[in-house]
């Protein structure tokens, strides 16, 4: 090495120090080394106040890692993405963390989110008929949701949500399995192991261990156990809504069969009852809504094809059925996260 | 082997020039002695963005950036004054859209209410008095009332108002339908709006139709006022006019946020029918929904010129202004941080040009000035150097 060469090097290495502060910069080289000397890494510097963390990205940072840095854990990495706008950031670079929810209720003067809740039945190798999805359109679902930043959310934190308890990052997506064929385990489970999703199995209780299609009770055991939910679908899948000619007593003894029966299953079976419903075939009225509420439940859905704002009514929630035919471009169709609308 | 003197020399000269900028954001370890002035420049600049927002009328958003300026200089009162008298400025404010309002259901106008009590919670997304209001008191959303007539199914319906088949469903359920309906002639369907997707109105001879056609930004939903009934006047809605197929396909491209596409619709129709609100709001849309892309994908100068097309169509769309003014800054800031990266790479030449389209942009960013000439006396010595 030349002397000038060494000169500079030395010369650029002081300065480089100062003008890295100088431009928020973060204090270490980048990697590979740069001519700056490499300094005993201290804590990340950062401005703290009840309501929001003001600190500067270090080389590699991500929405993950200043989330599991600042907020406690990489799952709130979405409260970073959502309020800076920002998936990466550049070393040095000014990041505002909120410490804590900023929107519950997901209003904004430009409009409000929606979530969408996606509706599955029984999957298998190949599809089959409307509700049997071939499992490979399935992967190819959860794939698009993982690699365009969808946040698949519980069902329980959506109903969160509806009470203004809970504030939902902006693309949260809900997916539900109807039924409870044993095809969950086979085709679901491990795509949703695999991308760290997870999922609510509306049951109907007569169908549980009622044949080879169909999941058991051991079986939604374990899936509860590894962090699945299963919640209600009455007991026989029939339409809940009052039949023509049906008596008073009649009505409230089918509702009772349909409605609390299964919630002693539960119990039985799973240790608790449940309390959100899906609708046998999506249906109900206004007259139904009283019953299902005496019975306990604190929300419910039909298969009305569309996203729930958080002020939805929550015994009357959407969800958006998939079906066997749907192409990736009519799948995304039913993942809109936002309704624009001029609020201000 | 030593540096040289010369080379000394420089490294102090740079070190105290430079030592000047080092408090412009040099943060302190959290709970070390906190000095107000060293962070002021970073604090300088969320309140600036503060005031710009709350001169916009973009009030929940200031409040939270004089926070952030409270985060950085927790003693600076007058911050601390400024974020007061916002949150109690929301505060009437969203009691007033609350009344409003309550004296909206009062009349039975629901979609005046709706948007009062949406408009509150725009203002303050906790506020549990206009949530449980629009949760419990305020039904359904806008819907048009349509009369079957021969031919018509639910999907052809479904792709006629929403662009989307699939969606019949939705009309099927409002109308509490029997499976696999025959729809019969002159009986009537509501078909309503689903929210998040795109409302397509086929009445395009009505100009401002009673629910917007596309959900805009810029147009205030129809307030009550000289009610604009949604069904259409005595069931005779006609669907003459298609929808023009260049406008469908910018929307559906808009719909897949593919804005480049949006854009090359929306100006090939545009082209030939110049000045079409429809298609003019569209064009806003796209151009709209590309520089928020843009932004994210920290293309600000991309976003920069989307910002300029549009606020040339509409000075005040949406929070156009404060986006642009939002891009130029991190556009700025891009460049800045680009000229310390080859800097601290030792490329003096390329960071000197980075910093050259900093002053452009801001010929009074005092930090890229003093950054240059550091690195042009930098320059000179090496140079000197070599010639020895």
């Amino acid at each position: 090495m030349n002397r000038s060469a060494r000169g500079r090097a030395l010369v650029l290495a002081g300065s480089a120090l100062l003008l890295g502060a100088c431009a928020s910069a973060a204090p270490a080289p980048g990697p590979g080394g740069g001519p700056a000397p490499t300094r005993p890494g201290p804590r990340p510097a950062a401005y703290e106040s009840e309501d929001f963390i003001v600190t500067f990205a270090q080389p590699g940072d991500t929405p993950d890692t200043l989330a599991a840095r600042f907020l406690g854990g990489a799952d709130k990495a979405w409260m970073i993405e959502d309020y800076t706008g920002l998936r990466a950031f550049s070393p040095g670079q000014e990041v505002v963390i909120p410490k804590r929810p900023w929107n519950p209720a997901g209003v904004t003067p430009g409009g409000y989110q929606i979530v969408p809740i996606l509706t599955y039945h029984n999957l298998g190798e190949h599809a089959k008929g409307r509700l049997v999805l071939a499992a490979a359109s399935f992967r190819e679902q959860m794939q698009y949701l993982k690699t365009n930043g969808y946040r698949v959310v519980s069902l329980a934190d959506f109903v969160e949500f509806t009470r203004l308890g809970r504030q939902l990052p902006q693309k949260a997506v809900v997916l539900t399995f109807d039924d409870g064929y044993r095809a969950f385990k086979d085709y679901a489970y491990p795509v949703l192991k695999d991308l760290g999703f997870t999922a609510t199995l509306f049951i109907y209780t007569d169908w549980v261990g009622a044949g080879r299609g169909a999941l058991t009770w051991n079986d939604l055991r374990a899936l509860a156990a590894d962090g699945f939910d299963i919640e209600a679908h009455t007991k026989t899948h029939a339409d809940l809504r009052r039949a023509h000619g049906e008596t008073d007593a009649q009505y409230a003894r089918r509702m009772h069969a349909e409605l609390e029966q299964p919630e002693e299953l539960f119990n039985r079976n799973l240790g608790r009852r449940s309390q959100i419903l899906a609708y046998p075939y999506g249906r109900w009225d206004e007259g139904l809504l009283p019953k299902v509420k005496e019975y306990g439940y604190v929300a419910a859905f039909s298969v009305r094809r569309q996203g729930n704002a958080s002020f939805v009514r929550p015994l009357a929630g959407h969800r958006s059925q998939i079906y066997s035919e749907m192409t990736l471009d009519d799948f995304v169709k039913n993942l809109n996260v936002f309704q624009e609308e001029n609020l201000r | 082997v030593t540096a040289g003197p010369r080379g000394v020399l420089a490294a102090t000269v740079l070190s105290l020039a430079l030592g000047g900028c080092a408090a412009l954001t040099a943060p302190t370890e959290p709970g070390a002695g906190r000095a107000p002035i060293a962070r002021d420049p970073l604090a300088a600049r969320h309140r600036q963005q503060a005031e710009a927002l709350e001169r916009d009328g973009q009030l929940r958003r200031a409040a939270e950036e004089w926070k952030i300026v409270l985060t950085i200089t927790p003693r600076d009162a007058r911050a601390r004054e400024a974020l007061s008298a916002l949150q109690a400025k929301i505060a009437r404010t969203v009691a007033e859209r609350i009344d409003e309002g309550r004296k909206a259901l009062a009349r039975g106008v629901q979609v005046e209410a709706r948007r009062k009590f949406l408009a509150a919670l725009a203002l303050d997304p906790t506020s549990r008095a206009a949530f449980d209001a629009l949760q419990s008191d305020t039904r359904e959303v806008e819907f048009v009332t349509y009369t079957v007539r021969a031919g018509d199914t639910l999907s052809a319906l479904a792709q006629r108002y929403y662009g989307d088949r699939s969606r019949s469903e939705v009309i099927w359920e409002t109308n509490q339908l029997p499976p696999n309906p025959r729809l019969t002639p002159g009986t009537t369907l509501k078909i309503p709006e689903i929210p998040g997707v795109p409302f397509v109105h086929p009445e395009a001879r009505r100009p401002a139709p009673a629910v917007a056609a596309v959900p805009t930004p810029d147009v205030p939903r129809p307030g009550p006022a000289p009610g604009p009934v949604p069904a259409a006047p005595g069931g005779k809605e006609e669907f003459t006019s298609e929808v023009n197929p260049l406008l469908a396909e910018a929307r559906e491209a808009l719909e897949r946020s593919d804005y480049g596409d949006a854009l090359g619709s929306v100006d090939k129709f545009l082209a030939g029918k110049p000045g079409d609100r429809e298609g003019l709001t569209l064009k806003k849309q796209a151009l709209y929904g590309q520089a928020k892309s843009q932004m994210d994908a920290r293309q600000y100068r991309e976003s920069i010129q989307s910002l300029i097309l549009l606020t040339r169509l509409q000075p005040d769309y949406e929070d156009a202004p404060a986006l642009l003014k939002q891009a130029r800054a991190r556009n700025i800031e891009q460049h800045y941080t680009q000229g310390v990266r080859f800097y601290r790479e030792e490329k003096l030449k390329e960071a000197i040009a980075e910093w050259r389209v900093v002053l452009e942009m801001d010929p009074t960013h005092a930090n890229a000035r003093r950054n240059i000439d550091q690195a042009e006396k930098l320059l000179r010595g090496l140079e000197q150097r070599m010639k020895k």
